[in-house]
């Protein structure tokens, strides 16, 4: 496992360019007198203000989420402690409550790291893992290669309540009343905005975080907002929705300090566009799931190709499978998923999340032509963008 | 902004540092402060 440090950026690249770096809580944040007080007591006037406070793990409602052995995940310092309680009495059960990729890397990653170690149960709400990235069809495949991996996957399962002996987590009682022994217990059922001093400035508030226009700025002056605290436009459905991914965050901190400096670059919405490794297989998503689309309104025609990470000919090539949903009245292109046996092929969910962004129909995707080269492509006739969007063609005219 | 004005980000997750970084290079004159509770700036 990588060192804390090596993951992380030094400050000094941040004194390096000039700014100023205060490393302590800010408490309280006044939007008349224009200051933010911080834990010390200490309090820092501002001109313009910028507000990326981020989220926290929801701790679901129920019994013996306390115990000792039951964690959630979001920081580095959580990584550590999970890491050193699992290494501290050579812990080898583990129940993972929610079947996200969170939950999903980490628990790949801790049995790549210790072979036939752990004893791994995922334990879902929903019908399938990664629910919000893959369609049940596509779900089914990484359900399957993760329960050949030797993880329990128990989906459809509610948890009634997590027990213990002496503080200390022991297992897991599902609803149907089956108990699940654990030594730990990871959590990763979601985030919640952290809106305190959100609240404390009286900035307007909505189901998913703060409010702001296109350009980031909230309902109080010289006060913006960006990240996982706002509440963010789904790009397709141009609803309200929690946008909680790290690229958002980043391209909207970016967006805001262009702002400032006199810019009117505005932010389109998300799409989620968004990859995870598990062992060898790839998976990434974008835009609307088939069902998502559907509970939205959208009546769909979707396609799935296989296609190959290489010519057929070169040594190495390994499959991989691209589905996309099409809106069936305007004919765009609302949403991909792609599982993968390489890496390389995940990243042509940026080219679809592009193709989305850009509103492109079906007809305009059969000729999109991409880049081609026996290593590092399939054969242009199997270029599985194409071929969905033939494919989908002739289901329109069905 | 202006030379001299001053602002401030909360939080070092995804926006803080880039925001700080971006705004710097294309506001040199402006004072930029970010206030993070973390020990470490994770985010690239």
């Amino acid at each position: 496992m990588a060192t804390v440090d090596s993951i992380t950026n030094p400050d000094q690249m941040f004194a390096d360019a000039g700014i100023n770096l205060i490393i302590a809580r800010a408490t309280h944040a006044d939007g008349e007198k224009k200051k933010v007080t911080l834990s010390d007591g200490r309090e820092i006037p501002y001109d313009k203000l910028l507000l990326g406070t981020g989220a926290s793990p929801v701790v679901p409602p129920i019994e013996g989420c306390d115990l000792g052995g039951v964690f959630s995940l979001r920081s580095a310092p959580d990584a550590v402690e999970i890491k050193n309680f699992l290494e501290k009495d050579n812990r080898r059960k583990l129940v993972l409550i929610g079947a996200g990729f969170i939950n999903l890397e980490v628990a790949t990653l801790l049995a790549s790291t210790r072979p036939d170690h752990y004893d791994v149960t995922v334990i879902e709400l929903l019908a399938h893992p990664l629910p919000l990235m893959l369609d049940a069809e596509m779900a089914v495949q990484i359900q399957e290669y993760l329960s050949e991996k030797g993880f329990k996957m128990k989906m459809a399962q509610k948890v009634e309540r997590i027990f213990g002996q002496n503080g200390k987590v022991v297992g897991v009682e599902l609803a149907t009343g089956k108990k699940i022994e654990a030594e730990m217990v990871l959590l990763s059922i979601g985030v919640k905005q952290n809106l305190e001093l959100a609240k404390d400035l009286g900035l307007e508030i909505g189901k998913f975080g703060v409010k702001v226009n296109k350009f980031l700025e909230t309902s109080v002056p010289d006060v913006m907002a960006a990240g996982d605290c706002v509440e963010k436009q789904h790009f397709v459905t141009k609803r309200a929705v929690t946008g909680q991914l790290r690229g958002p965050a980043v391209i909207q901190g970016r967006l805001a300090a262009k702002r400032l400096a006199g810019y009117d670059i505005e932010f389109p919405g998300v799409t989620n566009n968004s990859a995870v490794k598990l062992f060898d297989k790839s998976i990434a998503s974008v835009g609307l799931t088939e069902e998502g689309a559907q509970q939205e309104g959208f009546e769909t025609i979707s396609t799935t190709v296989n296609s190959r990470s290489k010519h057929g000919m070169i040594s190495g090539v390994k499959p991989w499978t691209l589905k996309l949903i099409f809106d069936k009245e305007s004919h765009k292109v609302i949403g991909g998923q792609i599982i993968s046996d390489s890496e390389a092929p995940v990243k042509e969910i940026d080219t679809v999340n592009a193709l989305i962004l850009g509103e492109k129909t079906i007809a305009e995707l059969t000729t999109l032509m991409c880049a081609g080269n026996p290593d590092c492509s399939s054969e242009p006739s199997l270029e599985p963008i194409t071929i969905c969007a033939e494919q989908a063609l002739q289901k329109l005219r069905a | 902004m202006k030379k001299g004005d001053r602002l401030v980000i909360i939080g070092m997750g995804g926006v803080g540092g880039p925001a700080a970084m971006l705004a710097k290079r294309l506001m040199p004159e402006v004072d930029v402060t970010v206030i993070r509770e973390e020990e470490r700036f994770i985010v690239r």
